[in-house]
């Protein structure tokens, strides 16, 4: 499974095209004045989870507050999956009829276990309670009771179909800008001779290696932790990200000359590199997209998602967020168009939307079509009574 | 006005509608299922018969989860992450030797997993050659049985899965003779782990069955705790019994693994100490000086096979698979190119194609008094009703070992190999290990 992206059911049950997204908004677009807003919810609520685990995890576990790559790499695969788990939830269910928070939370739990990495549910209520009851989304009312935290999991794993296992574009970049390290980091993870990865490779030929200086590898990380504040995670197939992150970060990164090869310690990996790179020319990042098994023009037309989504990324992410930087790297898309930002769209503009979406949508729903009230609970039966 | 009551409602229950509409469309076990009868019970809760109410009739093996409960009443208190695991492996993966998952069902606070149906497993199978038959099995038989079990093995751990508990009682065989590897409870993925192993669970693998690294307190492992498994299991076949048969230390009270000493020493008996010559690592495993104070042995392991596998290359396949150094001991893939594979009799693929008519194992027996512990229950939105399984109803009066032949004729003939695959089968692995894979499993009868 870990090899076979073909064969998993992220591949074959969640990458779903723009039509079903839309649709998966229909009920929604009758209770907004501006179908725009719910572009928000989406960037906003992901930017709302890439938070919650990022604090559950320092509360729980002060090393980690060391934020090499390496251990952002660890976090950052928990979160990537919440935020998956979240985007596939609300392909099936509309806002106004759930609690964003709630499912935030119920994500965050359910992929620390499906990760691996897993969360005490008391731990996991506690920092949520905390979390959300703080500026920008100032929720009073998230239960403090376990059982109302484990039910929603108990929901949400049967709404995600029980597809736990998700497939992320970091795994991708790791495998074709082989670094060093990222062997040292498995090793350091507790296996022993796992991570080798003897499957058949799809990228380039030879070696299969970009090689690319640190920072313009992390402006790639950071390009690719910019999708998941959209819904490309659920349209596209992780490796096309991680191969438009690469073309990006190598089109904006101006400097991105090649490096050169220095000598590597794995004799595994010598053996190959010397026999195709016998003296190791400048890298020909041209050639390394041509040679990529990849069809183009999904590509581009990618390439124009991810910099849009980018650019929606950014608007969401500075007025929620001001002064907070998600990854430490500035990603450039985000300098380019400041003039474009979109005004009124604060945080809690966007709640008050949601709970008006919300109570409009539950007073619908006891009032069923037929005219016929449906009796929610007591209160709305002393209400009817009450006339 | 609405507003008020809206909001308020809002607040106190925030998913109130989003549940009532899941659970509105939702469709129940029982509407699904026929519940045929009672399988077995386990840590994690317990395994029914069942039939589907499609028009195919299928019969498949649900496995109930335990519901939690804090006192009587059943409560949410998080899914399990061996569940998790379980669930979350199972929707991914396709082999014909692995159980294959029809679809899980999450009902009342309870998660029913639904498998093809299995009739046979290696521990009844063993039973049943040494009680009822009283002979060995053969060893075109015993061939098969590896062979498809490692078969299984190689594509699990090509997917980067490490299974962690095989032992008889979860390696399974349908009617039609196919070996399929079960319950992945305690199974995780190994690949790019943000953990190391250990972290999860302190103590992995069945102690008859638990290689000499993790015996010896190793923090990593490898799929080659799986490869020692299965040499355990082949011994067992080709025995009858298990071949390190060691009394497990049980952990103390602040949960402190203990030295598996005398688990150690039946290894050593059987396969000698092990030296630095055998193993370059184990003078840095942690109970190295815990394990110098044994008594040494000699290897023994070529007088153990000769009356036991009677094979020159099966002796060799053993061996191998009982290397000390893990990283010397052979891969499921190796083992499964192995020249006793290639030596005749050649593996089948239905196993049991050389067994005749009179000697198969009887089916999997099934009891009713527990069905309607499942069966029993009411509407599907009355949660609590469905948990109230009777305290005395723990261990299953009825556990798949027994030795009464029912029904031998519904049995598919011996050598109906053409038969294959028009019966899947897959119930999940008996009374094995449940949640935290702790090796307490119920000593086997007899």
């Amino acid at each position: 499974m870990a090899t076979d992206f073909w064969a998993s059911s992220h591949y074959k049950r969640w990458i779903v095209d723009r039509a079903t997204l839309k649709e998966s908004r229909s009920d929604d677009l009758q209770y907004v004045d501006d179908p725009e807003y719910l572009d928000f919810f989406a960037i906003f609520f992901a930017n709302g989870e890439l938070n919650v685990p990022a604090e559950c995890k320092i509360a729980l576990n002060p090393s980690s507050h060391n934020e090499t790559w390496k251990k952002l790499n660890f976090r950052q695969r928990v979160i990537a999956t919440a935020i998956v788990f979240f985007r596939r939830f609300y392909i099936k269910n509309p806002y106004c009829e759930t609690d964003p928070f709630i499912v935030i939370a119920a994500c965050c739990y359910v992929a620390g276990k499906a990760e691996e990495s897993p969360v005490h549910i008391k731990n996991m209520v506690a920092e949520a309670r905390l979390f959300f009851s703080q500026q920008p989304y100032s929720v009073k009312y998230f239960p403090s009771d376990n059982s109302k935290l484990a039910e929603m999991e108990f929901y949400l794993v049967a709404d995600l179909e029980c597809d736990l296992t998700v497939f992320h574009p970091y795994r991708t970049l790791l495998a074709i800008c082989k670094k060093e390290s990222s062997n040292d980091l498995q090793t350091e993870a507790g296996e022993v001779g796992v991570g080798v990865d003897d499957g058949p490779r799809y990228w380039g030929s030879g070696d299969g290696q970009l090689e690319l200086p640190d920072d313009a590898f992390q402006l790639a990380w950071s390009i690719i932790d910019d999708t998941y504040r959209s819904d490309l995670c659920l349209l596209y197939p992780p490796h096309l990200l991680t191969i438009t992150a690469l073309y990006l970060a190598i089109v904006l990164h101006v400097e991105a000359t090649p490096v050169h090869s220095s000598p590597r310690r794995s004799s595994r990996q010598s053996s190959s590199t010397s026999l195709s790179h016998g003296k190791k020319p400048s890298q020909d990042f041209v050639a390394f997209f041509a040679e990529l098994n990849v069809p183009m023009p999904l590509r581009y037309l990618e390439d124009s998602d991810l910099v849009d989504s980018a650019r929606s990324a950014f608007y969401g992410h500075a007025q929620t967020q001001p002064g907070a930087s998600h990854s430490g790297v500035c990603t450039p898309v985000e300098s380019l168009d400041d003039a474009q930002r979109p005004h009124g769209a604060t945080p809690t503009f966007l709640l008050q939307v949601l709970t008006r979406m919300r109570e409009n949508r539950l007073s619908d729903m006891a009032h069923a079509s037929s005219g016929r009230p449906v009796a929610v609970n007591k209160m709305l039966e002393r209400t009817q009574a009450a006339g | 006005m609405h507003e008020e009551w809206s909001h308020t409602l809002l607040q106190s229950d925030p998913m109130r509608f989003y549940r009532a509409k899941r659970d509105r469309l939702h469709q129940a076990v029982t509407s699904k299922y026929t519940i045929l009868g009672f399988i077995s019970s386990g840590t994690y809760g317990r395994v029914y018969k069942a039939q589907s109410l499609e028009p195919d009739g299928q019969i498949h093996a649900i496995k109930k989860f335990k519901p939690d409960k804090e006192g009587d009443v059943v409560t949410y208190t998080g899914i399990s992450q061996s569940a998790i695991r379980e669930i979350a492996l199972n929707r991914e993966i396709s082999h014909e030797n692995v159980v294959a998952l029809k679809e899980v069902i999450l009902e009342d606070k309870s998660i029913y997993m639904v498998f093809e149906y299995a009739e046979h497993d290696f521990l009844q199978v063993i039973h049943h050659y040494s009680q009822t038959l009283r002979i060995q099995i053969a060893s075109q038989v015993l061939k098969s049985l590896i062979y498809q079990l490692l078969n299984g093995l190689v594509y699990l751990h090509s997917a980067h899965i490490l299974h962690r508990d095989l032992k008889p009682a979860n390696i399974l065989i349908t009617a039609s003779g196919v070996v399929k590897i079960g319950d992945l409870g305690l199974a995780r993925l190994i690949y790019q782990p943000l953990q190391p192993l250990f972290a999860g669970d302190k103590v992995v693998v069945t102690i008859w069955y638990r290689a000499p690294e993790l015996l010896l307190g190793a923090k990593h492992y490898n799929k080659a705790v799986d490869c020692w498994a299965v040499g355990c299991v082949f011994a067992e076949l080709a025995s009858l019994r298990p071949i390190f048969k060691g009394e497990e230390a049980k952990l103390d009270s602040k949960k402190n693994v203990p030295f598996q000493r005398d688990q150690l020493l039946k290894i050593f008996e059987v396969l000698g100490t092990p030296t630095e010559k055998d193993w370059t690592g184990l003078k840095d495993m942690p109970e190295y000086q815990n394990m110098r104070r044994l008594d040494t042995y000699p290897n023994r392991l070529a007088e153990w096979c000769q009356t036991r596998i009677r094979s020159q290359q099966g002796y060799d396949l053993i061996r191998q698979l009982f290397a000390y150094d893990p990283d010397k001991r052979l891969t499921a893939k190796e083992a499964l190119t192995h020249k006793w594979f290639q030596e005749d009799l050649r593996p089948t693929r239905n196993v049991f194609f050389p067994v005749s008519a009179h000697h198969l194992p009887p089916q999997r027996r099934i009891t009713q008094d527990e069905a309607p512990s499942m069966m029993g229950m009411p509407a599907p939105t009355q949660a609590q009703t469905l948990s109230q399984v009777p305290p005395g109803h723990g261990q299953a009066p009825g556990q798949h070992l027994s030795q009464q032949s029912v029904n031998l004729s519904q049995q598919s003939k011996p050598g109906s190999s053409a038969s294959f695959g028009s019966v899947s089968g897959g119930a999940v692995g008996s009374f094995s290990g449940g949640q935290g894979g702790s090796a307490r499993k119920k000593p086997r009868i007899g």
